[in-house]
């Protein structure tokens, strides 16, 4: 059919689809975002800067940075941050004009503007960061030439310098100058510069952490630039969302680091923080660090996660203890001949005065400086091998260490301790423990010969050491709470009461299968070789 | 006094005898029984393909800057940030494509009616010219982009122009207008994109009407002889058709927008560089033969097409041999250059 | 006219009716891009915070020149507060220059004269000084400009 009827409906079907071809057109268009850069106007001062420093070649590459930045673009130029007197400590007289510039501002300078977060920071551990490595710590004043730690110990510390100016603190070891970009602050691996490594591996069990891993996944869809001071739209926390950030219950981000920490963890001995960092008591800190958790998990998960992160704290402390007392004993005898691995007041310290002259003294300094560190750490942000084999397995190995040391040397209780067959005598220590498992009842997990099986009355010491550590005001009456209704639940939490799933004959027969019949089978035997030592062989 | 007499009394035009005219040369054009047929009547194709990037093209010259230094970045400009730029970009690049295409329709379909025959030799030589004029078009057009892409094969091109005998070099020079690619060569071949070839095409395709409508349009064999006059019937079909290739060229946009590659780096040349595929048989036939004998067929093939009216008769003087021979050019023809699109293609 | 006839009639003036319509809204839709095309989209204008001076540094009844990006700022310390005027006079567009010892702005081309909250005091001039929004943030004075798309296409 071809007549001008069948033409004209032909007109009406092409424009019709015509019309719906432009209306996708126009939703495309809709779709379409741009990102603009807001244009820089820059004042006269600032020009003359960069025309000359342009001209000449001199840090060319940092005003690029800073024309990147949110500064550029409010009118803050070199002069608003490099200005200084002639007597400032940096000042420098700019030899093409008549500037004088500070050479390095100062958190006085930023001062000018981010008052809040100066004054966050000074209240922060942040703050006191170059008094831990400047007068403790013979590592650094005694064992090693101090060359060596400038460019180790001292680059990382120098985030709480003491300026000539008075001013505490270097903004830049986070914000990087001269783009000051909120993208490279927030990302994880700025404060892994140095919260890294075997005394403070941070950035190690942040990236092993279900965290960590969702962070790598899916950094590359997360808004980075979003306006501080809203919650964090990213789909994981980072190191900054936990310790920093605003969150739906505390509307306001903070630069006190300190103001959700409950723990001095880093130290020798843990104990609750001090109202003095973040001004407010530990309890606080606490409820703002749920205030974080909860956004993502639920108040039964994120509360038990932390109740037996404190108890691992506190399982520390007596770690610590039993190698201190190892360590008296050991100077009782006059094996080791430093003063300072005691007791001092209710405090422990931590360091040989004199140095690290034996083998042993290392060890302990490592008990609480990594492994110590390591444990309670990885329980603290989910890092499961930190806290497992780079932690408690290295604590024990460090105490049997020092007691197979003591017992070389002639220390009776050293000898007797190596020569007993008790399997008992690994713990050391007063002992701490909750029924059941944070990731959910097992059928399975506690049918094994274990220390509530071999020691008499476990359970009931066990809740006697917790209920000592909440009377001493080290958990909250919530915890406490928490743990005694676990605790009442101690036989559904132990999970023995369940039956094993019928595939565990299977898979058990299946072990047995491999350790019976496929070692004998393939075991091998060589031909060896004719040589000194070699097993077999003539000699 | 109605706006009508008021206009006429300005513009003395004898109204009756216009009139008369319109209906004469448009209206009531006779148009022969076998343009019924979709498969006979698309030589309007490429004209409303003109329209529109005549159209599209003028839009795209008010964001351009033929400059090394803002071409890309007024082709990202537009793509990126203009609104519905993109839609017009898109248009224009498919418009060249689909030009292209229906030209070779065209011609494929002209020649197999063997409707170049005496008397009409002419009006397939200025054919011939206005396919060439659409492939200048659619390299000087290529090359503005000024991405990776389009700046080598800007470059890879005009070196073989250079190695076309006697003219090649002047050819070369001209185009670039020295010895390297320089801004020189980008504001040559935009002058040549907008300001000397579309002329030349719209002067062209007003003498291919001209001599069409001055011997009526050829009527293959086996049709019965009849006729029915342009309007409604044949302009609803040019209504249709401009309907159709508009949907069909926003469709493609959509799904296939139109890229902006990355920025023309003169010195470093991209692993895989290919012309657009029109120029595939061309391209894979130099690849094939040494360059100087693949210039010289290629120039002898041009020449034989252009030719094709007066070499045909020359062939036999049986008009079944003719006919034959002519059918066995052209299908031999198509096969190569099928074939040497399809290998180009595939090749990597 | 036939009842059969009428509906035909009236059937054929729909279907006409429909097709027509709908070419036009095509066509209509075709044109709507084009303009859109060619006219740049008129946005809000938005503005942004630019530091112009610190507290101390201006006594009260003083003023400052500054020049952002190339136009020429005066920031004036009243009583009142600050104010932040652009230093383009209102007549023809020359540069105007404070004058401290009067406290008034002085326009040398045609002797146009503003007082320090930028009002027309004598001569040409058809309004008072162009004025930006000020904010006084911890001893810091900003003013509000308006942001620009950066790139060639500003």
């Amino acid at each position: 059919m071809d007549t001008v009827k069948a033409q004209q409906w032909l007109i009406g079907i092409f424009s019709v689809l015509l019309i719906v071809s432009l209306l996708i057109v126009a939703g495309v268009e809709m779709k379409k975002t741009r990102t603009f850069k807001p244009e820089i106007e820059i004042d006269e001062t600032t020009a003359k800067c960069i025309n000359c420093h342009e001209k000449k070649g001199i840090a060319v590459k940092l005003i690029d940075e800073w024309k990147e930045s949110r500064h550029a673009v409010m009118g803050i130029g070199c002069y608003e941050c490099h200005q200084a007197a002639e007597e400032d400590f940096d000042a420098f007289r700019c030899p093409e004009s008549e500037f004088i510039i500070g050479k390095h501002p100062t958190p006085k300078d930023c001062n000018q503007c981010h008052e809040d977060q100066v004054k966050e920071f000074n209240n922060s551990k942040h703050a006191a960061a170059q008094i831990m490595m400047a007068l403790k710590g013979p590592d650094r004043n005694v064992f090693q030439p101090t060359i060596s730690t400038k460019h180790g110990c001292e680059q990382c510390h120098n985030i709480g310098n003491y300026w000539p100016d008075g001013s505490i603190g270097e903004c830049d070891a986070c914000h990087s100058k001269h783009r000051f970009s909120l993208k490279q602050a927030r990302h994880p691996e700025t404060c892994g510069e140095c919260h890294i490594g075997p005394d403070h591996p941070h950035i190690e069990i942040y990236l092993e952490s279900k965290h960590g891993n969702l962070y790598v996944a899916h950094k590359d869809e997360w808004d980075w630039n979003y306006p501080p001071g809203e919650p964090v739209p990213f789909s994981a926390p980072t190191c900054a969302t936990c310790h920093m950030s605003a969150t739906r219950t505390n509307k306001k981000s903070t630069h006190n680091v300190s103001n959700r920490l409950t723990w001095e963890s880093q130290a020798p001995f843990s104990v609750r923080t001090q109202e003095y960092w973040g001004g407010i008591s530990w309890q606080e800190k606490r409820a703002n660090m749920e205030g974080v958790c909860y956004q993502c998990h639920s108040q039964s998960f994120a509360d038990r996660y932390l109740l037996v992160a404190d108890l691992v704290n506190l399982q520390y402390n007596e770690i610590w203890k039993a190698t201190i007392d190892w360590m008296n004993l050991l100077k009782k005898y006059n094996v080791i001949k430093t003063d300072r691995f005691m007791y001092e007041g209710d405090f422990i310290t931590a360091w040989p005065k004199e140095g690290y002259d034996e083998e042993v003294e290392h060890i302990a300094y490592r008990n609480w400086h990594h492994e110590g560190r390591r444990f309670r750490h990885g329980a603290e942000m989910m890092g499961a091998d930190y806290t497992q084999w780079h932690g408690i397995w290295e604590l024990q190995e460090n105490l049997v260490k020092i007691i197979e040391y003591g017992a070389e040397h002639g220390v009776p209780e050293a000898k007797r301790w190596m020569n007993s067959k008790d399997p008992n005598k690994f713990i050391m220590y007063a002992l701490y423990d909750i029924p059941g498992s944070t990731w959910g009842p097992s059928a399975l997990m506690y049918r094994g010969q274990m220390p509530m099986d071999r020691i008499p009355n476990y359970w009931e010491i066990v809740y006697k050491n917790v209920k000592a550590a909440y009377e001493k005001g080290l958990l909250t009456d919530k915890q406490w709470a928490l743990y005694e209704e676990i605790y009442k639940n101690k036989d559904k939490e132990i999970g023995r009461i369940y039956p094993l799933p019928e595939l565990h004959e299977e898979l058990l027969k299946n072990l047995n299968y491999d350790l019976k019949k496929l070692y004998p089978e393939q075991k091998l035997t060589l031909t060896p070789f004719n040589i000194p030592f070699q097993k077999g062989s003539g000699y | 006094m109605s706006w009508k007499e008021w206009f006429k009394e300005r513009f003395p035009i004898d109204y009756q005898k216009f009139v008369e005219f319109n209906e004469r040369i448009f209206i009531k054009e006779p148009i022969p029984v076998h343009m019924k047929k979709w498969f006979y009547c698309m030589g309007a194709t490429p004209l409303i393909l003109a329209g529109f990037q005549i159209i599209t093209g003028i839009l795209l010259m008010f964001y351009f800057v033929p400059s090394p230094e803002m071409a890309y970045e007024s082709i990202r400009h537009i793509t990126e940030d203009v609104r519905v730029g993109f839609w017009v970009r898109g248009l224009h690049r498919w418009g060249s494509n689909l030009m292209i295409i229906a030209l070779l329709l065209h011609m494929t379909r002209v020649f197999f009616t063997r409707a170049y025959q005496k008397p009409r030799e002419l009006n397939w030589i200025i054919g011939v010219m206005l396919f060439l004029v659409t492939m200048g078009l659619a390299f000087t057009g290529y090359s503005l982009t000024y991405n990776q892409l389009s700046y080598w094969a800007t470059t890879v091109g005009t070196n073989l122009i250079r190695e076309v005998p006697l003219i090649g070099k002047w050819v070369f020079l001209f185009l670039r207008g020295g010895e390297e690619v320089t801004a020189n060569t980008l504001t040559r071949f935009y002058y040549i994109h907008v300001g000397f070839l579309p002329p030349l095409l719209i002067f062209l395709i007003a003498l291919h009407i001209i001599i069409l409508r001055l011997h009526g349009v050829s009527e293959p064999e086996g049709f019965p002889k009849g006729y029915y006059p342009f309007y409604p019937h044949h302009f609803y079909k040019i209504i249709i058709a401009t309907l159709f290739l508009l949907t069909l060229m926003s469709t493609l946009t959509v799904i296939l927008p139109p890229g902006i590659g990355v920025p023309a780096d003169p010195t470093v040349t991209p692993a895989h560089i290919k012309p657009e595929w029109y120029f595939y048989p061309t391209y894979r036939f130099l690849k094939l033969v040494p360059l100087k004998v693949g210039i010289y067929a290629t120039a002898a093939f041009m020449v034989a097409m252009t030719f094709w009216p007066f070499i045909e008769p020359m062939i036999a003087k049986k008009k079944e041999t003719r006919i034959k021979t002519s059918f066995a050019v052209g299908a031999l023809t198509l096969i190569i250059t099928l074939a040497l699109t399809i290998w180009e293609t595939i090749a990597m | 006219m036939s009842h059969e006839e009428a509906k035909q009639t009236r059937r054929s003036f729909l279907k006409n009716f429909g097709i027509l319509g709908a070419l036009t809204l095509a066509a209509l839709g075709f044109l709507r891009n084009l303009v859109l095309y060619l006219f740049p989209p008129l946005e809000k204008k938005k503005y942004h915070k630019y530091l112009v001076s610190k507290e101390s540094e201006i006594p009260v009844g003083k003023a400052k020149k500054i020049t952002i990006g190339r136009k020429p700022v005066y920031v004036v310390h009243l009583e009142s507060g600050y104010k932040v005027f652009s230093g383009i006079c209102t007549h023809l567009g020359c540069i105007i220059r404070w004058e401290e010892e009067k406290g008034r702005f002085y326009c040398p081309c045609h002797k146009g004269v503003f007082d320090k909250n930028g009002t027309v005091l004598s001569g040409p001039p058809p309004r008072p000084l162009d004025e930006f929004k000020v904010e006084v943030d911890k001893k810091l004075v900003f003013i509000y400009v308006e942001e620009k798309i950066r790139g060639p296409w500003t």
